[in-house]
């Protein structure tokens, strides 16, 4: 596995604090994810996470990177926080995993870190999964496809689900969507339908939809100018 | 309707297809669409263009003032106004008159056969789908920039303006302006030598710096419209209104907003749109993209607060930085810049290999250095686009009329929200990038590769 990079050294964090406050919890942060990922690290991590200060927490989900798949589900525990922010950076840390873990030549780190994102599908709440979804979109391979495919069926996310089938290449993804569709409710075969036609299928019946209205307003001209 | 005819020229057919409209439009409303009576040889309906907005908010709304400042003269007529927030509709029917139609969804407007064009004025998430959508329904576009959200959004606007032979521009009206003309003029005649580096600079994006949970949408918003082509979220206050710019997923901040004029000029003035857009006929080498910058710690948006991407372009060689905020050059003539309200925290200098120019602000405002100002062009001298009336609505309305190229056409308008989406991908990805102008692909990076799409939420597809 290549080892990666240090993320600050492209993108750091930057807010209406001080930029010696902000260069200091960087370098705290840059000492923490020196370390192996182990799970004290991780520990450490979820700990700055879940701090109501953003000179730590921010530094903390933006230098997460190096956390890789040990990180993933206990980021995801964290993301229904009640507290909006710290919620925030828990689905921010995760991206910053997943960007990294998609870097070329590192498809082992990619396959990890997917395989935790897939385990999380079964069971996180709605806004998790969707996001968990999302992420696969950008790494995930065919291993990924039988527990995103499963999602088509659940209202809550199943158009993030196949938007992620859109987004993975190949065949299997494309029969994923076409074997959905023959047991699809009928409001949703439009959907796939037209998924199944960006991906090069025939498809009989469900015509595009996309042209059609179906918001109506209830603002008119007033009667005065009506009347003109 | 009447249905084009497969294989002939949209433009050709309105013209020729006139005689059978023409004593049926007799009888006609207020508002006779252009097409009805255009007649061979000679443009229709007194020139009147029927315009219909679609976003109305922001700069929707400037949008809809330069419709409206064209209707006394009979050049345009504005049959309609849309947009999700029925707040907005409201007052924008007391501005527009008695002859025009409130929507919510753009496309009952679409279906309206006596509507000949259309000005996008929405958040940038929903430019694809509505400029894919009014040029399958056979409207001209006016929509405002960055096009594109997506490489694959920018692909399907393309060719949706071709196939569908609709006159698209995308409102980069930097390169309308009479000093960008001026500027452009200066350097294609050698003035400053061969340029090899371009450097924008601007100030940076705002930290949402008071963030607020999510909530329930106010009563007048159709929030579920709003978001269209995104994945569906709870609403926020701080998505909407005018803040959508700092997200990355519906604006992608100042190198989206606004670089879609500096950098649109600069490729202009390079003559390098189809070095970001090329084809197998005329190929381009590839460019790379490469950005560093930093990203707020918290709150809803995320886009990069200061930010320096380097694109090097081949063959030509040159360089173009985007830099925010970079060094600002402050405007020559003081005096004059409180005088005119110049907005000199933007801009970009052009480096030749004998002298540089300056070229300030970039959209609705470009002003650059006297010495190309005062230029005078002798016998010979090589001359470049320039928009009638300096005006970029003129220009589109121009385009349309003549069956022309807008100085701003969907390619142009393309590629340039080509590099402020490559941009963001090389800075939120933390890598180098290299894009294939031919392919029209990111090369060597599967992750990249699959973020050139952001698969749209039905039924809002393109």
């Amino acid at each position: 596995m290549n080892q990666p990079p240090s993320p600050a050294t492209h993108t750091t964090m930057s807010d209406t604090t001080s930029n010696a406050a902000v260069i200091a919890a960087a370098a705290a942060g840059l000492a923490a994810v020196s370390h192996a990922a182990g799970s004290t690290s991780v520990d450490d991590l979820i700990a700055k996470i879940t701090t109501k200060d953003n000179a730590v927490r921010g530094p903390a989900w933006q230098g997460a990177a190096p956390y890789g798949a040990a990180a993933v589900k206990r980021l995801a525990g964290v993301m229904p926080d009640e507290d909006f922010e710290t919620a925030r950076s828990a689905k921010r840390a995760l991206w910053v995993i997943v960007r990294h873990a998609g870097r070329p030549g590192a498809a082992k780190e990619a396959t990890a870190v997917a395989k935790e994102l897939v385990a999380l599908l079964p069971t996180a709440p709605a806004a998790t999964r969707r996001e968990v979804l999302w992420m696969l979109s950008e790494i995930a391979g065919d291993d990924a496809i039988a527990a995103v495919a499963a999602l088509l069926s659940d209202k809550d996310v199943r158009a993030d689900a196949v938007a992620t089938l859109m987004r993975l290449p190949g065949r299997k993804s494309t029969a994923a969507i076409k074997s959905a569709f023959a047991s699809a409710p009928e409001d949703f075969k439009f959907a796939l339908a037209d998924a199944l036609r960006k991906r090069g299928e025939k498809v009989a019946g469900y015509p595009s939809q996309k042209m059609v209205p179906t918001r109506s307003t209830t603002v008119t001209q007033p009667p005065a100018a009506a009347a003109n | 309707m009447i249905d084009q005819p497969q294989g002939i020229d949209r433009r050709r057919f309105l013209k020729t297809s006139v005689a059978a409209l023409g004593t049926a439009a007799i009888g006609f409303p207020d508002i006779i669409p252009a097409r009805a009576l255009a007649a061979p040889g000679r443009p229709g309906a007194n020139d009147r263009i029927v315009i219909g907005h679609i976003g109305i908010g922001g700069r929707g709304n400037g949008l809809l003032g330069y419709s409206l400042s064209r209707v006394e003269s009979g050049k345009v007529a504005v049959a309609a106004v849309c947009d999700v927030d029925e707040a907005r509709l409201r007052k924008a029917l007391i501005r527009v008159g008695p002859n025009a139609t409130a929507y919510r969804d753009y496309r009952y407007l679409l279906e309206r056969k006596d509507i000949d064009a259309v000005v996008i004025g929405t958040p940038d998430h929903w430019h694809a789908v509505g400029v894919v959508h009014a040029a399958e329904s056979r409207k001209h576009i006016y929509v405002e920039k960055p096009a594109c959200c997506t490489i694959d959004e920018g692909k399907a606007m393309v060719r949706a303006g071709r196939e569908n032979k609709v006159c698209i521009q995308v409102g980069s009206q930097g390169r309308s302006q009479a000093e960008c003309y001026k500027a452009n003029r200066y350097i294609a005649n050698g003035n400053i030598g061969t340029v090899n580096k371009v450097i924008c600079w601007h100030y940076e994006s705002p930290v949402d710096s008071k963030p607020v949970p999510d909530s329930a949408p106010p009563p007048d918003l159709d929030w579920d419209l709003w978001l269209g082509p995104l994945p569906w979220r709870p609403y926020n206050a701080k998505y909407c209104p005018g803040t959508f710019r700092w997200i990355m997923e519906s604006g992608g901040g100042q190198i989206r907003d606004r670089g879609a004029h500096v950098m649109s000029n600069a490729l202009w003035i390079m003559n390098a749109d189809r070095k970001m857009f090329a084809s197998p006929k005329n190929p381009a080498p590839p460019v790379t993209i490469d950005a560093k910058g930093t990203l707020p710690m918290s709150g809803l948006w995320d886009t990069a607060v200061t930010m320096d991407v380097t694109y090097q372009f081949r063959n030509p060689d040159w360089t173009m930085v985007w830099s925010q905020p970079g060094e600002k050059i402050p405007y020559f003539d003081e005096e004059k810049r409180k005088k005119l309200g110049i907005r000199d925290t933007y801009g970009a200098t052009y480096h030749g290999s004998s002298d540089k120019l300056v070229v300030w602000v970039g959209d609705g405002q470009v002003y650059t250095e006297l010495k190309a100002v005062d230029w005078t062009p002798g016998p010979g001298a090589k001359d470049v686009h320039r928009s009638p009336d300096f005006d970029h609505t003129s220009d589109w309305l121009h385009a349309i009329r003549t069956g022309t190229e807008p100085v701003m056409n969907i390619e142009a308008g393309v590629a340039a929200a080509y590099l402020t989406v490559l941009g963001n991908l090389s800075l939120i990805l933390g890598r180098k990038l290299t894009w294939d102008p031919v392919k029209q692909e990111i090369i060597g990076d599967e992750q990249a590769r699959r973020m050139m799409s952001r698969p749209q939420r039905y039924p809002y597809v393109v």
